[in-house]
């Protein structure tokens, strides 16, 4: 179980991140790679997908090929867009997000020469490689900074969808609030239930929400909503709060360049190393099947300093980063 | 005014081919001499020979109209009898098939209300057209806001001509009252105001009358009176002939889609021009033996309609067919005969009272069962009630008899069935058609009311509901729908009959009954009866003689 | 006369060739279209339809495209009932999402073994989606909530409804997958390996889907029940003079409609996924508008016009193939729904302008002898 295996330090494979690429450079090798809803410029998740692909193309020399996914597809689907670049000669396929997780099963036993990788989710296969991250160990530190920032001892928490993965950022962010101030108050708001996932796109509810966060006296609020997150940036603007960006150095893309003022930190997620990392392993010939988790330790999750605004705090979070590296402070994963 | 009486315009009675049904067109020599031509020397609007096709019926044909300039010209005619067309054309929504339209003196083709407006042309409708939580002001510049600069909407100026235009005609308008908090009278005047603000020299006002209370009406027709004193000329359409009458320089009779009369108010008696109206061809009275008998087939009892709102639209009705009779109801349109058929077809709750059909009491029943019981009905409005107008001919013969032989047989539908005895009633009732499987639509309106008429004996009824059988049906198809139900009521069918024809209801009666506001106010014998007198009854008129 | 919705609802007939001609013109126009945008964008669009030519044949894309037909089907059929009465159900969406939710619990739970448990499924499907229509029939004939908002507003409470069963009652987690219990595999609906070249099976479902196209005709054109349901779409005033009673005809026909839409989602969780969970379909119920639009609710126009959506939304991947944006089929696919409606209107305004110039001809013969006589 994914959730099982992201939890302790006894993983099988702790990956490391990747220094300069010397690896052989691989023209020949042809990338396929699968899509979560939103695609390519999604600001977000699957923007960070995109940037290690493209750092592949440019420093490994590897040929790729992207797909998109739609909204309200099937597994059938997603089974048909991996099977499609399966037999289209592209090896290796990364698949992009859990909705992947019974595709990619599927489809990595029909072609089980292809190597295939699927970003936050735990499927299992011979030549299946899960890039898996320690979201909430990420998520702890911005719950830190939250709590030491806030000076009404309210902070709150905007999740996109009500699913297990976002369940892992509102734990960390709410283990670390508390180790920082142990009496303050969190909110919490899922934006969508599952099935319905409009609340990683519908930035009109993460506005609506993280208004009310504010108005019932929050002044920190920490998004993994997607983008939905650009509502919850708006709002924070407009009440004088603060706001905690998510995946990506939220304040530092030209795309909330309006909002860089309200975003204090973001939790990053770097699916880009993941996916760098993965594509240097199959170059290399060295990829390993199951998962690799991207914690504090291996890099994979991190928390941003771009403004300056938590530079006073900084000393104070990069010692609870120090203790849950070391392991001294165990992270709750949901 | 000066006019010399004129000899009696029936100018287009030549065009109904004289069936044995219809006396040749004359009156009384003293009517001759009451109904006289209204000319003017200067006419504002002239129609020659307008007509107009729809599929399957001819809504206007050959309409000759002369209205003077600066004088109030009514329009009267029967619901259906192509006033409504007429002004569309006249407005420029339709275009005529055939015809020409002067407007002072030259020429014109208008192809959309535009052109009208541009020609001086008017148009207030029966349904108020305005925004009710915008201002006098704003909902009369509507769409042809005046511009300061170009862009601005100058309103200044707008009030200013608003005010102008009420003092000129005596309208009596403030510009920045809100809309909803005008009565129905300033509602009509504003929307007088709003088409003299587009430069209208020529009024058409359509059944402005419909909704307002006497004191209202009276305050409209001082309006008008002042309008026409200004120079303006207004064609006032309506089917009140009392108000026509107190209000018009000179009334056009339009019967059957043509212009039958052109009279001139001061010699015309209200009776008169209901026989205009109605046309009075009195049925050969040789046909008339009486087949009724003393079994009672159909009675009603103190049957009570309400409208939504509570008021009794229908109130104490009772009467009896009996078998092989005719019972004719007389009454002007809108006194409650249409509400009297649907609660009797059970489309309509009654209030209170009771039905009996053959003995049964079927006051409870729907539509379906009473249907099924036995009663067949020829709706009034036949596109609306008694036809599926883009549906075959075989699927329409099933309508309101789609529970019965041979049209199905348990749950499913015989095709078979249906369309053999599609062809049957084609056959006999004479229905031309190229076959069964065209639409309905594409039949004449005589033919679809042959189609209906064949559709409802077929099933042998007990009693027939016949409202307006022969309403804008060529002459043979009338004659021929006659002599169907003649022949039903000899078979022993009670009939009801609801008409504005006077001369249908006194040839084809056995009995008549008066219906005004609701209530039966008058028992009248066929036998004796002249159309003069029944209109009169019908008015209310009679009630005091 | 008729009305543009009547037309654009299939109510009146286009006759022999003009039927034809329409839809070809609304593809024809279509492909137009798309290849401007495609020229505008600089990809050349003949690669476009060369791509998307070469996916249909390959055998897993086919059998994809049959099997998403299917559900588009059923969904379409459950939608065109309703628009034959100028009933406008647009909540076959959550009416179908529902079922599938209930019936994804109880086929979970496996009370039943084997087929028994497939027909207990269904069942459960079929009285939920149609109980859950009912309701938006009811508010109209009782309280007069025109079904369009009505059925609008039950979607939403369907999908806040199906989320709180599935995260409360229902749903088992495995990773980030929420789902009900997978239906076990002796209840599962086969498939039929009927496409050569791929191991991937057409869903069993297509029978039942052409059992259901079949039913649809006759029930509408053979039956009393049919006559009445049509009767009131072309006219309510007339088939309340008939004898109709239409209120009934509202609930009955949105029950109806109801019913058919809790077959939609069965292909998937009986034949497909045997699971309600994040990745389960959304949307059939507006894709059944779509087609029912396109197929003019004839029970073989909406069978093609199935394909044909099915085709286009399944084939975007191998658009993304050849560097053309998979946006490009909602461009064609509004392209063809608008098409299919303007060349629809066109055609039936041509014939309307003939009838109408025939009748006048013929009117204008007797009419001559009449006006010579004075």
């Amino acid at each position: 179980m994914a959730a099982a295996a992201c939890g302790g330090s006894d993983s099988p494979t702790t990956a490391s991140t990747g220094g300069a690429s010397s690896a052989p450079a691989a023209a020949s090798v042809k990338v396929g790679l699968a899509y979560d809803i939103g695609g390519r410029g999604d600001g977000s998740f699957n923007d960070a997908a995109a940037a290690g692909l493209d750092k592949a193309v440019s420093e490994l020399k590897v040929d790729k090929k992207e797909l998109e996914a739609t909204q309200g597809e099937t597994d059938a689907q997603k089974e048909e867009r991996l099977r499609l670049l399966a037999s289209g000669g592209f090896n290796p396929v990364i698949a992009v997000g859990f909705a992947y997780s019974a595709a990619v099963t599927k489809v990595a036993a029909e072609f089980p020469d292809i190597k295939f990788a699927i970003v936050d989710d735990g499927a299992k296969g011979a030549n299946i490689t899960n890039l898996l991250f320690a979201e909430e160990q990420g998520s702890f530190l911005v719950g830190v900074a939250a709590a030491l920032k806030s000076q009404k001892g309210n902070v709150g928490f905007v999740g996109g969808v009500d699913v297990p993965l976002i369940h892992k950022f509102e734990a960390g962010f709410v283990a670390g609030a508390k180790a920082a101030k142990p009496d303050i108050k969190i909110q919490k708001k899922y934006l969508t239930q599952p099935p319905d996932f409009s609340g990683f796109g519908d930035p009109a509810k993460g506005k609506t929400a993280a208004q009310g966060m504010f108005d019932a006296g929050a002044d920190v609020v920490y998004q993994a909503a997607g983008g939905s997150g650009a509502g919850v940036f708006e709002a924070a603007k407009a009440a004088g709060g603060m706001a905690i960006g998510v995946d990506s150095d939220q304040a530092a893309l030209p795309a909330y360049a309006d909002d860089k003022d309200v975003i204090i930190t973001s939790m990053l997620k770097k699916v880009d190393v993941a996916v760098f990392d993965f594509l240097k392993n199959f170059a290399a010939g060295t990829v390993k099947a199951g998962p690799a988790i991207y914690d504090l330790k291996a890099g994979g999750v991190d928390y941003s300093t771009t403004g300056g605004k938590i530079d006073d705090i900084k000393s104070k979070i990069d010692e609870y980063k120090q203790k849950i590296i070391s392991g001294e402070i165990t992270v709750p994963s949901s | 005014m000066a006019l010399p009486p004129g000899p009696l315009v029936y100018s287009h009675y030549h065009c109904l081919s004289p069936g044995h049904y219809h006396r040749p067109s004359t009156g009384t020599p003293q009517e001759e001499a009451a109904i006289t031509t209204a000319t003017a020397t200067e006419p504002a609007v002239e129609l020659a020979g307008i007509t107009k096709r729809f599929p399957g019926v001819v809504a206007n044909r050959d309409i000759d109209l002369h209205v003077a300039k600066g004088q109030i010209h009514a329009l009267v005619g029967e619901n259906g009898a192509g006033k409504s067309t007429l002004m569309k054309i006249l407005y420029g929504m339709q275009r005529p098939d055939e015809g020409e339209i002067r407007i002072n003196g030259s020429p014109v083709a208008f192809h959309t209300p535009a052109d009208a407006i541009a020609a001086g042309i008017g148009m207030v409708h029966q349904h108020f057209m305005l925004a009710d939580n915008l201002t006098v002001l704003e909902n009369v510049i509507l769409g042809s806001e005046p511009r300061k600069g170009g862009v601005a909407v100058d309103f200044g100026a707008a009030r200013k001509k608003i005010k102008e235009i009420s003092d000129a005609y005596g309208l009596g308008i403030t510009p920045d009252v809100a809309v909803e908090e005008l009565g129905v009278g300033d509602r009509q005047r504003v929307e007088i105001l709003k088409v003299l603000y587009r430069g209208a020299r020529i009024l058409i006002l359509d059944e402005p009358t419909a909704v307002l209370v006497p004191h209202e009406v009276d305050e409209l027709f001082d309006n008008l009176r002042g309008l026409v004193r200004e120079g303006l000329t207004i064609l006032f359409i309506s089917h009140k002939l009392d108000e026509v009458l107190r209000v018009a320089d000179a009334i056009t009779v339009i019967r059957r889609g043509t212009t039958v009369a052109t009279v001139n108010p001061q010699d015309v008696t209200a009776r008169q021009l209901a026989e205009l109206m109605v046309g009075s061809e009195l049925p050969s009275p040789e046909t008339r033996e009486s087949t009724v008998t003393e079994v009672v087939a159909f009675s009603v009892r103190d049957l009570t309609v309400r409208t939504a709102d509570g008021r009794a639209i229908v109130e104490g009705v009772s009467f009896d067919i009996h078998k092989g009779e005719v019972l004719g109801i007389a009454g002007v349109e809108g006194n409650g005969q249409a509400e009297l058929v649907e609660a009797i077809m059970g489309m309509r709750p009654l209030a209170s009272g009771s039905l009996t059909l053959n003995g049964r009491d079927i006051t409870g029943w729907p539509t379906l069962k009473r249907r099924e019981g036995g009663i067949g009905y020829i709706p009034e409005d036949r596109h609306r009630h008694g036809l599926l107008l883009e549906a075959p001919l075989w699927e329409n013969r099933i309508l309101g008899h789609q529970t019965r032989r041979p049209n199905v047989k348990g749950i499913w539908i015989d095709r078979a069935g249906a369309r053999e005895d599609t062809r049957r009633i084609v056959e006999e009732y004479d229905v031309r058609t190229p076959g069964i499987d065209v639409d309905a639509a594409a039949l004449s309106g005589g033919n679809q009311q042959k189609l209906i008429v064949g559709r409802e004996m077929s099933s042998d009824p007990l009693l027939l509901i016949a409202s307006h059988p022969t309403r804008g049906v060529d002459v043979g198809a009338q004659a021929a729908i006659w002599d169907h139900l003649r022949t039903a009521r000899a078979a022993g069918l009670a009939v009801l009959l609801i008409s504005a024809d006077l001369d249908e209801l006194i040839g084809l009666s056995d009995s008549l009954k008066v219906i005004l506001r609701g209530r039966i106010v008058a028992d009248v014998d066929p036998a004796e009866v002249t159309p003069e007198q029944l209109g009169s009854a019908m008015t209310g008129a009679g009630e005091g003689a | 006369m008729s009305t543009f919705l009547d037309r654009l609802f299939g109510r009146v007939k286009l006759g022999g060739w003009l039927a034809v001609v329409a839809p070809l013109l609304a593809v024809v126009f279509a492909v137009l279209i798309t290849s401007g945008v495609l020229l505008v964008a600089g990809k050349p669009p003949l690669d476009a339809f060369t791509a998307l030519a070469h996916y249909v044949v390959q055998p897993s894309g086919a059998v994809l495209i049959i099997n998403f037909a299917t559900q588009y089907y059923i969904s379409a059929l459950a939608v065109a009932i309703g628009f034959r009465m100028n009933l406008f159900n647009i909540g076959v969406d959550g009416q179908y999402r529902l079922a599938a939710v209930v019936a994804a619990g109880v086929g979970g739970a496996a009370l039943l073994p084997g087929v028994l448990n497939i027909i207990l499924v269904m069942v459960v499907a079929v009285l939920v989606a149609a109980l859950w229509a009912a309701i938006a029939g009811l508010l109209k004939v009782t309280r007069g909530v025109s079904e369009v908002i009505s059925t609008i507003m039950l979607n939403a409470i369907a999908t806040g409804i199906g989320s709180w069963l599935v995260i409360r009652y229902l749903g088992v987690r495995s990773g980030n997958e929420l789902a009900t219990k997978e239906i076990p595999p002796d209840s599962r609906v086969p498939g039929l390996s009927v496409i050569p070249g791929t191991s991937a099976q057409v869903t069993g479902f297509i029978v039942l889907a052409a059992i259901f196209g079949v039913a649809y005709y006759v029930l509408l054109n053979r039956t009393r029940f049919g006559f009445d349901l049509r009767a009131t779409g072309r006219s309510e005033s007339a088939a309340v003079a008939s004898g109709v009673n239409v209120k009934r005809m509202v609930v009955t026909t949105m029950v109806l409609s109801g019913a058919i839409a809790g077959f939609a989602g069965m292909p998937e969780l009986l034949g497909g996924s045997y699971k309600y969970g994040t990745n389960f379909p959304t949307g059939l119920g507006f894709t059944g508008i779509a087609i029912a639009l396109l197929g003019r609710n004839n029970p073989v126009g909406m069978a093609i016009g199935a394909l044909v959506w099915s085709f286009l939304d399944n084939s975007k991947n191998s658009l993304q193939l050849v560097d053309i944006s998979p946006e490009i089929v909602q461009i064609m696919q509004g392209t063809i729904v608008l098409s299919v409606i303007v060349a629809y209107e066109l055609v039936h305004r041509y014939a309307q302008a003939a009838k109408q110039r025939r009748v006048s001809r013929e009117l204008a013969v007797p009419s001559q002898p009449e006006g010579a006589a004075a």
